[in-house]
Parts: structure tokens; sequence; C-alpha cells
């Protein structure tokens, strides 16, 4: 009986999909910044389990929490997917994410940590709530006099420097 | 020496004056400007533009003005010494005393200046789209340095190409036939680039590694160090353009036709 119980037991452990069995925590919930500077946060993956976790891959998202307001993550950060190398059993691993702000409003953040392979269910850390203030870096108001003045006193110094020269040659 | 030097500078002086008072050197760089306009106004009347686009579109502008600038230059040295014997000036210049070595530098400088004046004329456009970012000396002194390296390759492949040909016709069509070429690697799509031989390719030809520096060093704010292997190629081709002028000097000839 004693037998079959640990032929049971290990059975179990061996066929237990690593779903559940890590944990997701992020360093920080709140982030206030302004549009184009970099923050960074650490993201810390739990194996909560007996057994060694391998094969897990850990990805950064990120969403807007304002309808309307298109984000594309891979401005955000250069490196979104991380391979994990195994974590020992009820060991943990840090990630460290270097984000850049790109986009204002409302941002939610979170990182999502699952087998590289198989079926198994996703472990998703807690969001990370950020809010971008804007900065004018653009006053396109002030482009007109730029794009058309510049050009307009490139051609006016051509024009000239011929008139010039063609008044010489005639007087000479 | 003494004499020597200042023929090349006399040379010079006179092809800066042709080039600028009375030359294509005005009208084009007014084109130049136009160009930039345009790409300036669109960009900034963008209103979806978001901080990253901008620093994009300042290194758009920033990879717009060199490819353009290198172009001009490559325009001038190539019309340099064909142009002078195709309207029989040609034998006049070689009949003074100025070696022909300093024949070609005096022209080779005047070929330069067209670049200078570009960068100069690039300086507003890149103020206005860079200014609000924090960008705009890195990415002046990065085109500048990277853009001076690529001039004076073309400079010098202009004025071989110059000096063999038989006609104008023949070397402005040779040179903006390896200009081409040379740009060709960078409107490879991402994925192409990314195998040994895409690598090789880009980081050989001086312009996709100039630009591919440039773009570094504006979009991803890397350190001038970060990247500086990919300076390789740009400072090889301009020790060939140097070199390349002065050959230049060694196979100019009254009639030309080496290449015919």
């Amino acid at each position: 009986m004693k037998r079959v119980a640990v032929l049971l037991a290990t059975i179990a452990l061996v066929g237990a999909d690593d779903a559940g069995a890590a944990t997701v925590d992020l360093n920080r919930t709140h982030v206030a910044t302004r549009i184009g500077h970099d923050f960074t946060f650490t993201s810390t993956i739990r194996n909560t389990s007996d057994q060694p976790l391998s094969g897990l891959v850990a990805h950064l998202n990120v969403l807007s929490s304002d309808p309307g307001t298109y984000v594309d993550p891979e401005d955000w950060s250069a490196h979104r997917t991380r391979y994990l190398s195994t974590v020992p059993p009820h060991g943990t691993t840090a990630i460290s994410w270097q984000v850049k702000a790109v986009n204002t409003g409302s941002i939610t953040i979170y990182v999502a940590v699952l087998p590289r392979q198989g079926s198994d269910s996703v472990d998703v850390s807690q969001p990370l709530r950020l809010e971008v203030q804007e900065r004018r870096t653009l006053n396109s108001g002030g482009v007109v006099p730029l794009v058309l003045g510049f050009p307009a006193l490139v051609a006016a110094l051509s024009v000239g420097t011929r008139l010039r020269r063609r008044r010489r040659t005639m007087g000479g | 020496m003494t004499e020597r030097r200042g023929s090349w500078l006399v040379v010079a002086e006179q092809e800066l004056r042709d080039l600028w008072l009375a030359g294509r050197g005005l009208p084009l760089t007014l084109a130049f400007t136009l160009v930039l306009s345009v790409m300036t106004y669109l960009t900034a009347t963008n209103t979806a533009l978001n901080f990253l686009e901008q620093r994009e579109s300042v290194n758009l502008t920033l990879q717009v003005a060199v490819a353009v600038g290198a172009l001009l230059v490559l325009l001038g040295s190539a019309d340099a010494l064909s142009g002078e014997r195709e309207r029989g000036t040609l034998e006049s210049l070689l009949l003074s005393p100025a070696s022909r070595l300093d024949l070609v530098a005096g022209k080779a400088l005047a070929a330069l200046s067209i670049w200078l004046v570009a960068v100069l004329a690039a300086v507003p456009y890149v103020w206005f789209l860079g200014h609000g970012v924090g960008l705009v000396a890195v990415a002046v002194a990065g085109g500048l340095v990277v853009g001076t390296l690529l001039a004076v390759f073309l400079m010098g492949l202009g004025l071989v190409v110059s000096a063999l040909s038989g006609s104008n016709r023949l070397s402005l069509s040779v040179c903006l036939f390896v200009l081409l070429a040379l740009f060709a690697p960078t409107q490879l799509p991402g994925g192409a680039g990314q195998g040994w031989v895409g690598e090789l390719i880009q980081r050989g030809d001086p312009m996709s590694s100039g630009l591919h520096y440039l773009g570094k060093l504006v979009v991803d704010a890397h350190s001038t160090g970060q990247d500086i292997a990919w300076l390789l190629a740009p400072v090889v081709a301009a020790a060939v353009g140097i070199l390349a002028t002065v050959a230049a000097a060694r196979f100019l000839t009254l009639r030309g036709g080496t290449l015919s």
C-alpha cells in the first residue's frame, strides 16, 4: 500500500504542470512621470512549488486605459520578452525592466509569465499604473515661417548674387 | 613648397567663387532647403506624433540631409574635371603653373564646401524638430561627423571617375549608379540585415553603417562611443576618398577617356 502511495505521489509530481507554481510581483504599483522619461521597475518570479521551474518566459505588456489612445508596446521597451533560467524550488528570480514613457495619459503595464510550450495557464503580475503627463515638445504653429522663410532667404541670396554679378559684368 | 600651397589655395578660391557666386551652389542649396522644408512641415503638423516618433523625425530629417548633401558633393566632384574637359577649359587649367594635384585639391575643397553649406542649412530644421527633446547638439554633431566622412569619400570617388571619364555624362552616370548601389543596403527590410551576410553588408557599406550609427545616436539615445564600430566603414571610406583624390590628379589628362 505504501509503495502504491509513493508511486501515485511520484506520478502526481512528474505530471504536475507549472501552472500556478509561480507568482509574479512588481516592486512598484504606481508611477507618475512625463513623456519621454525613462523609468525602471523589477518583477520577481517566485517558484511556489517543490520542483524546479524551467522553460519559463516573462513578457512585458503595455496598454492604454484611455479608449482611443493607440499604444505600440515596441516603442516603450526594446526588450519585452525574457527567457528565464531555471527557478529552484521556493526560489525567486528578478528581472529589471527599463521602460520609456512614449504616450501620455493613463497607461497600464503588467508582466506575464508562461511556459515556452504546452497549454498551461499564464501567471500574471498585478498592474503597474502609470500617469504620464504631457510635455510640449513641438510647436507646430511656428513651422510655417521656417519652411517658407528659409528657402525664400536662400532664393533671395541666389537671385541677389546673380544680379550683382550681372551688373558688375555689364558695368565692367 | 610655399608656392605649391599657394597654388591650391588660388585654385580653391577661384572654384569657390565660381560655385557660390556664379555657379550652381546656391540653386542646389535652395533645392536642398525645399526638400527639408516639405519634410519638416509634414512632420511638425502631424498631431499624432508621439515622443519616440519625434526623435525618429529628427533622425529622418538628418538622414535625408546627409544623403542629399552627399549626393550634391558627388554631383559637384563628378562634374569637376570632366566638365572642364567638355567645356574646353581644362587645357588652359593644365597649362597654368599649378600642379595637377593642386588643381584637384582646389576642386575637392570646392566640392566639400557644398556639404558644409548643406549641413549649415539643415541646422534650423533639426533645431525646430529636436529642441523640445534636447536632441539638437547630438544630432548636428553626429550628422556633421558622419556626413563629412561620407562627403570626403564621395568627393574622391567623383573626382577619380571624372578624371577617367571621356565625357561628363558618363562621369555623372557612373557616380550616380555607384551612389545608388551604396544606398541600396539602407533599404533592406529589417530582417534581411540579421544574418551574418546581412550584417557584413550593412557594416561594410559606408552609407548603411554611417546612417545606422546616426540612428542609434538620435533615436535610441545611445552614447557616442556605444556604437563606434559602425563608424569603421565611413572612416575607411573617407581614407579611400583622400587616396582617390590623389589618384585623380595622377590620372588627369587632357582627353581622359579611360572610362568610355
